[in-house]
């Protein structure tokens, strides 16, 4: 191969010489006769000067004619070359699809074999790169997209990348967080003792709660000592959703053990009552039996609330959509709890503009979104102060008013009072279950309304839904 | 000493008072959830890992102290290893008072005196979230941070009067409760002082940055006076 990269390379040399030579054999008895006779008749030596003069330029030429030659295949090489080494280097920097390389190398075989080897080596390299950048995006997508935090440290405690879950749990941005120590970024001394344990140790796993935000976190600490020696991650798993469920059911638990152990005390003090004699006295006898029927009520209202709720979230109520005329409404929950507001020494009042247009609802249930919150009402008001119901048109739905002068919700608990077995006021709300708004709301849902409340402490509040109104 | 050695101690006792930060923060959070639970085993812990603290309090001081004497920093070096052993102290006092509030709880968890537990919690959140960003201010040489913290000891004040009437209103109905009334006036006392270390650090950091110093209290006296 080489051997025949210099014959290339040299043959202009060795051209020249063999037609020099040829010349100088062909040329030489030619010229040497002509020159000895010309001796002869001028009696002087034979000249050959010229002669030798002659070959020389000749040679000369032919060298000149060799370089030229050869400066021109050099240049020729030295350019393929160049474009070769070019795309060498860009192949290097990862540049693949900018990759140029000479189709046309000017007829030598190596070049070509390097040239096809370069391409083949781009070819084959970009295709590695790709399915590994296929495959990194793969990965830090799903880094990224989890919800759960993970967070690598390296062995002397320092942050080399943390994914998104985690900036966010720890409100820092990745940019300040690698290469920062690991209690600079999460700023919990048990998040850097569950380090200390698990970089040379075994896998473990911690709960607790992160700061004044109250978040709940499971935290497994896993060092990577077969993969990444040195390095060490901690996975975090948000539980704080779970936590509040589990705060919610305990409260549940809890709250409808009391609300009934209440009336059933009751019915157990009075019927111990009638048994220990009042029973053979008639008149304390039906009192005490009205007391026993009042108690019962509770139980049961408690009881169907509970099966209502359970039936409404579960999907299995059956709602009897009806075209309503909303004044109608408001007019039937005022009539039937008027009575109720004047024992409690509340004025119950109602105004309902002309002209609404028709709702499609089902008035049972309506009613019964009415009659919890007017009871509400009733119950957070003291003697002497004001229920108001209203309506009016806004865009396609009719919305809904129940405003009170009462006591009020504190800014915090408003939003949770449509939570199941919410009570802002425990002492207050009395007999309830804590299930009348968790109720309402999912029969205004069911409506395709919503339903909020807006409230100022002592000032009184005000309790809003809204119906969609009948499209014909 | 090199100048590699310098940095690496300063890293070093930052990282100490980000940790004692985080003890102190968790003691507070963790004396008032004591305090909500009725919890005095609870409250016992938090009273006893005080000497935690103590003791990280005293390492990071001599830690401090080894630092000054042996690599001679200058200026703002200096200047930053001098704050840190001031707020190194504020934090340990604030251990103390997450330690006043766990005896309170202890004391409370048998009795059936209505705390108001939820805008206490809601001091206690205020406060540790200040003390929070106060200290990562402080490591970053934040000075936007540091003016604008203490301006939320405001509200922390706000709810420590509305507490404070409370407790005085809960006396005058009811003086029997003078003395477990009294208790809880010490736990939102210690809540209060808590957010004016805070401001403490914040000055701190003013320092730090600008080389000024500042009053974060004094300026609210006066707004208060206006």
């Amino acid at each position: 191969m080489k051997s025949r990269f210099h014959l290339r390379i040299l043959w202009p040399f060795v051209l020249i010489l063999v037609v020099s030579l040829a010349v100088l054999v062909l040329l030489f008895p030619l010229v040497q006769d002509s020159i000895s006779q010309h001796a002869l008749e001028t009696g002087g030596e034979a000249n050959y000067l010229p002669i030798f003069a002659l070959v020389f330029l000749i040679l000369a030429i032919g060298l000149m004619v060799g370089v030229l030659i050869n400066i021109y295949y050099t240049n020729q090489h030295l350019s393929t070359l160049e474009d070769l080494s070019d795309a060498a280097k860009e192949l290097g920097e990862g540049r693949f699809r900018e990759i140029k390389i000479p189709e046309d190398v000017g007829n030598i075989p190596e070049m070509q074999d390097l040239a096809d080897a370069l391409q083949k080596t781009a070819y084959q390299t970009e295709e590695q790169f790709n399915t590994l950048s296929k495959e990194q995006a793969m990965l830090s997508a799903v880094l990224e997209n989890m919800t759960d935090g993970v967070l690598i440290a390296d062995d002397s405690g320092n942050v080399q990348m943390l994914n998104a879950a985690a900036e966010k749990l720890f409100k820092v941005e990745n940019e300040q967080a690698i290469g920062r120590s690991l209690v600079e970024v999460m700023r919990h001394y048990s998040l850097v003792e569950l380090w200390e344990k698990t970089k040379n140790g075994n896998p473990e796993t911690i709960t607790m709660e992160l700061g004044s935000a109250h978040k709940y976190l499971q935290v497994i600490g896993i060092n990577l000592k077969k993969d990444l020696p040195g390095r060490t991650m901690l996975l975090f798993q948000d539980l704080t959703q779970t936590h509040q469920l589990e705060i919610v059911r305990r409260d549940f638990v809890s709250n409808i053990s009391h609300e009934l152990r209440t009336p059933i005390a009751g019915l157990k003090a009075i019927s111990e009552t009638m048994l220990d004699g009042a029973l053979d006295d008639p008149p304390a006898a039906r009192k005490f039996l009205i007391r026993m029927d009042n108690e019962i009520d509770n139980l049961i209202q408690m009881v169907n609330e509970l099966l209502e709720l359970s039936r409404i979230e579960a999907g299995r109520s059956n709602f009897e959509f009806q075209r309503s005329k909303p004044c109608e409404m408001i007019s039937n929950a005022v009539e039937r709890m008027s009575f109720q507001a004047q024992k409690a020494d509340l004025l119950l009042t109602q105004d309902c503009p002309e002209g609404l247009p028709q709702v499609l609802a089902d008035p049972t249930r309506i009613s019964q979104v009415f009659v919890n919150l007017i009871h509400n009402a009733i119950k957070f008001t003291p003697p002497g102060g004001s229920i108001h119901l209203t309506a009016w048109q806004e865009g396609n739905e009719v919305v809904f008013l129940v405003r009170d002068n009462g006591v009020g919700i504190a800014r915090k608990n408003l939003k949770r009072i449509f939570e199941r077995f919410y009570k802002a006021d425990r002492a207050r709300s009395g007999g309830g279950t804590g299930l009348g708004l968790s109720i309402c709301k999912h029969i205004i849902d069911a409506h395709g309304g919503r339903i909020w409340a807006e409230s100022e402490e002592n000032v009184g509040s005000k309790f809003f839904f809204t119906i969609p109104a009948s499209a014909v | 000493m090199s100048r590699f050695t310098l940095d690496q101690e300063i890293k070093l006792v930052q990282d100490e008072i980000l940790l004692l930060g985080s003890l102190v923060e968790q003691a507070i959070l963790n004396s008032v959830d004591a305090l909500q639970r009725r919890d005095a085993i609870a409250a016992k812990n938090v009273y006893d890992n005080d000497r935690k603290i103590n003791a990280k309090h005293h390492a990071i001081e001599n830690h401090i102290l080894i630092t000054m004497a042996t690599q001679s920093p200058l200026a703002s070096d200096l200047r930053f290893l001098a704050a840190m052993l001031e707020v190194n102290t504020e934090l340990e006092r604030m251990g103390d008072y997450a330690k006043g509030i766990s005896k309170v709880a202890i004391r409370l968890a048998d009795t059936d005196y209505a705390i108001p537990i939820r805008e206490i919690q809601q001091m206690a959140d205020l406060a540790t979230s200040m003390l929070h960003r106060s200290l990562g201010a402080f490591v970053a040489g934040d000075i936007v941070a540091a003016y604008s913290i203490p301006q939320e000891d405001n509200q922390v004040d706000e709810l420590y009067e509305s507490i404070y009437r409370k407790i005085i209103e809960g006396m005058i109905k009811n003086p029997d409760t003078i003395s477990l009334g009294n208790q809880v006036m010490w736990v939102i006392h210690n809540l209060e002082r808590t957010a004016d270390r805070v401001t403490n650090i914040c000055e701190r950091v003013v320092f730090i940055v600008s080389g000024e110093s500042v009053e974060f209290d004094g300026m609210e006296e006066e707004h208060q006076d206006e």
